[in-house]
């Protein structure tokens, strides 16, 4: 039990303790915060695990684009607050609470049984040029696609986004 | 051969199909002539299939059709001169039905789906006249009803025609059942279906499956020939375009089933009362149809039932064992049928869709090309001395009268009747239609068809007259036709009658037809005859004493009445719901209950009934949430799936 | 050699927060907080592959994880498109309310 290992647990803490307030947040807004701070916690994390380059990206692309993107469309629609009483609470959970308990202790089971996975990992860490090296050279044509897919993606994001009324159907 | 007979049959086919597929395309000339060549390709064929082939017989393969296990059909031809002489006589008469159409349909829209049919059609025909393989003949069987349904019901758009043509399938279908079960009769017993392999083995069959086997094949024959009890589809049939009915129910379908009986006679032959059985039907079915012909007011109703009467000699022919006699009569038969209905098809056009017989009238005066070809037609049919169909029927009277068993004699005595109601029946719509009334038609009321029509008929007209020729029983062309089919199994070219007979038999034909004519006359011509009242009598031989009632009590009333139930009592099930089934299974139980216990009990039962009811209602609504179509019930189905999923993997994981 | 916690936990660790995820899409209403939930979830897988590219020692899992951004970003921007399209169109943002498959 060293010290990285304590960071670690501190850091489990922290992400799924804001993770959990985030999904049970009535406001959107407040929500959304949550989930920023659980998105650098989880870019710690990465970074810890011995991928800097993925914790950057984590906080630029995660938390910096994709939840901005979340409080801006918010921000633009109004939209009508979680109709929730206390009664209907606890049947609106029930599943999912039931469902994720089921998961969660299965694949805990299942994680705890499997072999090789016991040992305490080595800790290293993987310079962003060794990464990009990697990243180019094996998966180049990943990289390709992605970015066409990301292209594909704006091109849809855009057509569906026209406000002047003769979108779509 | 092979190849000639193949083009032969490929003629129409490709006709039919190139109709089908391009016609719509084409200028209305070129589709027009690409069903004419159909025909009058086969023909060239026929003729020269007929110049090669003389009198012999041939047994050909077109193609190795289905091999499966035990059971092997081919498609192959059996060639010999009966078949020449169909062959013939089908693309000859095709022909000129064709022609004629050409004019008949021309202010019709659908020509291209009529005309695709019509080669369709003889394509049918000609593979039933030309297959030596059962299933083969049965392809073009079927072949046959489907294309003559979708004829008769040519203008589907109005109901009663389309209605005629599911009656003459539904009718056929009947005849094709028996058809099937003679099929499997004959594989199962003589382990093929080839033709000339069951006539070789027929022999080999004992009377009792001999028997049962033609009375099946007489089953098949009754629904495409249209005897009794089957007649009913051939009047209603008159609903197509009349080419269609001069095709179908003159030359072709109503003879295929004779047709098939005579390639399969080895096997009827071996078979007395089934033969006895055969000529029965047709004797009776001659009288029946002859005495309803008498009462028709509709024209091609009249000639409708004429040809069933006629198609009645055909099997009392082969019943009575005479296939030459049977052949020349449909040869016959074919020629003055044919010129008939399109003659009746020239005079119904001129007068706009008029077929009652009432309302014409003056006919001679105002279209007298017509007039006389009618008229050959009408003598030819009355069996009037030395024309026409005068030799044919009357060797087949001999035929049956020749037969050794008592019977016969009556069946002679039955036919007998009808060849006198014959002329009657053809000469009172004659003198009806023709002649000079003082309330027929005038000259305003015609309307011009092209002479086409009328030209194309005279070639019928005169071998109508003339094909007495044929066969004749003595003389020069003494015999003809019996010679050639002398190699067909079963054909007796000469009955052996001796000449006192056939000259008495003769003579008394004659006579009948003459007093029948002027009887005829005296009926129908010398005072003008008026619509009688559909009452009594003559509102019994007009609806062919009520057959048709009789099978829509039988058959058609239950058949809907239990559809309707069914329907109705589904839906209200349905409706309803399964509570309300339970609910009505539980309350005799109730009452019951209420009746024999104390209130305690009822209490109890009523209760658990309601919790019953609700518990269900609840479960049913519980279970109606899952089509509720909200994403958040999908989604929780989708982590289900997870769960479960794992749950299973956890289940089969090695502990 | 430094060593952390063995892999089992980082498993554990982005279970638990796959299920938080997969929770929030089921029992939210709101539109983007299933989209939201959509977004834990993959996070959560991205985190399993980094630490399973530390427990095999190769940059496999780390290569993964852009891939993953990739996809997570090019999905919130199509997906909060149709959000914006489907409010625009029905008003509103419940799930609950587009129910036109039911029955």
């Amino acid at each position: 039990m060293n010290i990285y290992a304590v960071i670690f647990y501190v850091l489990g803490a922290v992400i799924l303790g804001a993770t959990a307030l985030a999904i049970t947040r009535r406001n959107l807004m407040h929500a959304i915060v949550y989930l920023v701070f659980s998105f650098i916690g989880t870019a710690l994390l990465f970074y810890l695990l011995g991928a800097p380059f993925l914790a950057v990206l984590e906080v630029v692309i995660y938390a910096g684009a994709i939840m901005v993107l979340f409080l801006f469309i918010v921000m633009m629609l109004k939209s009508e607050p979680d109709h929730l009483t206390l009664g209907l609470r606890l049947r609106q959970w029930l599943p999912a609470l039931a469902l994720s308990g089921i998961s969660l202790i299965v694949m805990t089971v299942f994680v705890l049984q499997a072999a090789g996975g016991s040992g305490p990992l080595p800790l290293v860490m993987a310079s962003p040029l060794e990464f990009g090296r990697f990243l180019f050279q094996k998966y180049w044509l990943g990289v390709e696609i992605a970015s066409f897919l990301l292209f594909v993606a704006l091109v849809g994001a855009l057509y569906l986004g026209r406000a002047d009324g003769k979108t779509g159907s | 051969m092979t190849a000639i007979l193949l083009i032969l049959l490929l003629f129409p086919l490709t006709g039919g199909v190139l109709n089908a597929v391009v016609g719509r395309l084409l200028p209305r000339r070129a589709s027009e002539v690409i069903a004419c060549l159909g025909v009058l390709g086969a023909l060239g064929m026929a003729v020269i299939a007929l110049i090669l082939g003389g009198r012999d017989t041939y047994h050909l393969t077109f193609f190795p059709w289905i091999k499966v296990g035990d059971l092997s059909a081919a498609m192959d031809v059996y060639y010999d001169p009966l078949a020449a002489v169909m062959i013939l006589m089908v693309t000859f008469v095709s022909s000129l039905i064709h022609l004629y159409s050409v004019a008949f349909m021309r202010d019709d829209r659908d020509y291209v789906r009529y005309f695709c049919y019509l080669n369709l059609f003889v394509f049918a025909m000609l593979v039933i006249t030309l297959a030596d393989n059962l299933l083969f003949v049965y392809l073009g069987w079927e072949g046959m009803g489907f294309c003559s349904y979708a004829l008769i019901g040519f203008w589907y758009q109005d109901e009663v025609n389309a209605n005629a043509g599911r009656k003459a399938f539904i009718c056929t279908r009947i005849g094709d059942v028996s058809f099937s079960i003679a099929l499997a009769f004959c594989f199962v017993l003589l382990h093929s279906f080839s033709i000339s392999q069951i006539n070789a083995q027929a022999s080999s069959l004992s009377p009792y499956l001999a028997t049962l086997l033609s009375l099946l094949l007489l089953g098949a024959a009754v629904g495409k020939s249209a005897q009794l009890p089957l007649t009913v589809w051939l009047p209603d049939a008159m609903a197509g375009p009349t080419p269609v009915s001069a095709l179908i129910h003159a030359a072709t379908m109503v003879t295929a089933g004779t047709f098939l009986l005579m390639r399969l006679f080895p096997v009827v032959q071996m078979s007395p009362t089934a033969m006895l059985v055969m000529a029965g039907v047709g004797a009776v079915t001659t009288l029946y149809a002859g005495a309803a012909a008498l009462a028709q007011w509709d024209i091609k109703r009249m000639l409708a039932y004429s040809t069933i009467s006629q198609v009645g000699y055909l099997f009392l022919a082969v019943g009575a064992g005479d296939i030459v006699g049977g052949t020349f009569h449909l040869v016959s038969h074919a020629f003055f049928k044919a010129l008939l209905f399109l003659a009746a098809g020239c005079v119904i056009q001129a007068l706009a869709e008029e077929h009652n017989i009432f309302r014409m009238g003056n006919l001679r005066r105002l279209m007298p090309q017509v007039y006389w070809l009618f008229l050959a037609g009408a003598v030819s049919l009355s069996a009037f001395p030395l024309l026409g169909g005068y030799f044919s029927k009357d060797r087949i009277l001999l035929a049956t009268f020749m037969h050794p068993e008592l019977a016969y004699k009556v069946l002679w005595f039955i036919a007998v009747v009808a060849a006198f109601l014959t002329p009657l029946y053809t000469f009172r719509v004659f003198f009806v239609a023709f002649s000079k009334r003082a309330d027929g038609r005038r000259a305003a009321d015609i309307h011009p068809i092209p002479k086409f029509m009328a030209a194309v008929l005279w070639p019928l007209a005169i071998l109508a007259l003339g094909d007495g020729l044929l066969n004749l029983p003595g003389g020069i062309g003494k015999n003809f036709l019996g010679n050639f089919l002398a190699m067909v199994p079963g054909a007796r070219p000469d009955l052996g009658a001796s000449s006192a007979l056939e000259w008495s038999m003769g003579i008394f034909s004659a006579f009948l037809v003459i007093a029948s004519l002027i009887l005829a006359y005296f009926l129908y011509s010398y005072r003008p005859a008026r619509e009688p009242a559909m009452v009594g009598l003559h509102k019994m031989l007009c609806s062919a004493f009520y057959l048709d009632n009789l099978y829509r009590l039988i058959f058609v009333k239950p058949y809907q009445a239990m559809a309707g139930f069914l329907w109705r009592d589904v839906d209200n099930r349905y409706d309803r719901g399964l509570v309300k089934g339970a609910k009505a299974l539980f309350r005799p139980y109730r009452a019951m209950a209420v009746f024999l216990w104390l209130k305690i009990d009822e209490i109890c039962l009523n209760e658990g009934a309601m919790k019953a009811a609700g518990g269900l209602k609840v479960l049913s609504s519980g279970l109606g949430r899952w089509t509720s179509g909200r994403l958040s019930t999908y989604l929780t189905m989708l982590f289900l799936g997870l769960a479960i999923f794992f749950g299973v993997l956890a289940l089969g994981y090695p502990w | 050699m430094v060593t952390i916690v063995p892999y089992s936990h980082v498993l554990i660790l982005a279970a638990s927060l796959f299920v938080l995820g997969a929770g929030c899409a089921i029992a939210r209403r709101n539109l983007i907080m299933i989209l939201i939930g959509v977004e834990i979830m993959l996070n959560a897988a991205g985190l399993a592959c980094i630490g399973a590219a530390m427990r095999w020692q190769q940059l496999d899992g780390q290569a993964f994880v852009i891939f993953i951004m990739a996809v997570a970003a090019s999905e919130v921007g199509v997906g909060l498109s149709l959000i914006v399209y489907s409010q625009r169109r029905t008003g509103t943002l419940d799930a609950d309310r587009y129910d036109l498959m039911k029955g």
